[in-house]
């Protein structure tokens, strides 16, 4: 049971092969990229939603903090497009696996951090002291904001992968037991099915959540630093 | 749990890298935004003819000495 129902979080391999790489290329498919003045609606249509988030996620950051525009809008477009394309069946979601989430979390957190030291470093040191604490405090609340501080890449790539890959369990197991509950009563098999109906559209939401909450605490992190 | 095999650690995060800062920025660092135009001022001045740049002396025929 146990082997059967992690098998779709196995990283794809076709005989020795790691097709992998093309797996993760693949939503890239989805986004053409524009080489006309005017182009075609599919291009329109995603260039207008691209500048849409970019307004609202970049109005709090200042001239510093902007230039992360770019990063911020691919990112949010390669976590968005990857977990919706995961709820196809039998496909495999890359963001499931905690390697490929940690290889996003570390280096964005980290380079929010550097950013933070090189430019401000003072300001960047005073997070780590929140205001008016009283002084026998002091030593104790320095170790807990450093360990806050070290935990945000963790907890990053942890919640991105840990609610994919509850998601994606969560329908097997349903689907699994509708299936099985068809030939014992259809009532239950009817029930069954609806709650699977409406787990489907909570994933179709957790997957877009999840990615806008990834990037919105990078950003965060980023307006800290900057 | 297969995620915590780290056999495919290195395949993974190198096919992410390779998505994530090299494709999907290529292609939205192409995307145009068209800058807002703004009015340019209008001046009412005539612009100055090619034959008034030069002072040339005009002879009107009445202001000849009378032949």
């Amino acid at each position: 049971m146990n082997e059967n129902l992690f098998s779709s979080f196995i990283t794809p391999t076709m005989m020795g092969l790691p097709i992998v790489i093309l797996i993760t290329m693949f939503p890239g498919i989805m986004f053409p990229s524009p080489s006309r003045l005017i182009n075609n609606r599919l291009i329109s249509i995603q260039q207008w939603l691209v500048q849409l988030t970019s307004k609202q996620m970049l109005s709090i950051h200042n001239q510093k903090g902007q230039t992360w525009a770019l990063m911020l809008m691919s990112l949010i477009l390669f976590i968005g497009s990857t977990n919706l394309l995961g709820l196809l069946p039998h496909s495999f979601t890359p963001t499931t696996q905690l390697s490929l989430n940690l290889g996003m979390a570390i280096p964005l957190w980290a380079g929010t951090v550097v950013t933070g030291f090189r430019y401000k470093m003072k300001a960047s040191l005073a997070h780590f002291l929140p205001q008016g604490t009283p002084l026998p405090l002091i030593p104790m609340l320095v170790i807990i904001e450093t360990i806050s501080l070290f935990i945000q890449p963790m907890a990053l790539a942890i919640r991105l992968t840990a609610n994919i890959t509850a998601g994606h369990l969560l329908i097997h197991l349903i689907g699994g037991a509708t299936l099985a509950l068809t030939s014992i009563s259809t009532i239950t098999a009817m029930m069954t099915f609806i709650i699977l109906i409406l787990l489907t559209i909570l994933e179709f939401a957790v997957a877009l959540i999840q990615a806008y909450v990834f990037t919105l605490l990078v950003s965060l992190y980023l307006h800290d630093n900057t | 749990m297969p995620q915590l095999d780290t056999s495919t650690w290195f395949i993974m995060i190198l096919s992410m890298i390779i998505t994530l800062f090299f494709m999907f920025q290529l292609k939205v660092s192409k995307y145009y935004f068209p800058e807002n135009p703004e009015p340019k001022p209008v001046s009412m001045s005539n612009p100055i003819t090619p034959w008034e740049k030069k002072w040339t002396k005009i002879y009107s025929p009445l202001s000849l000495p009378l032949q």
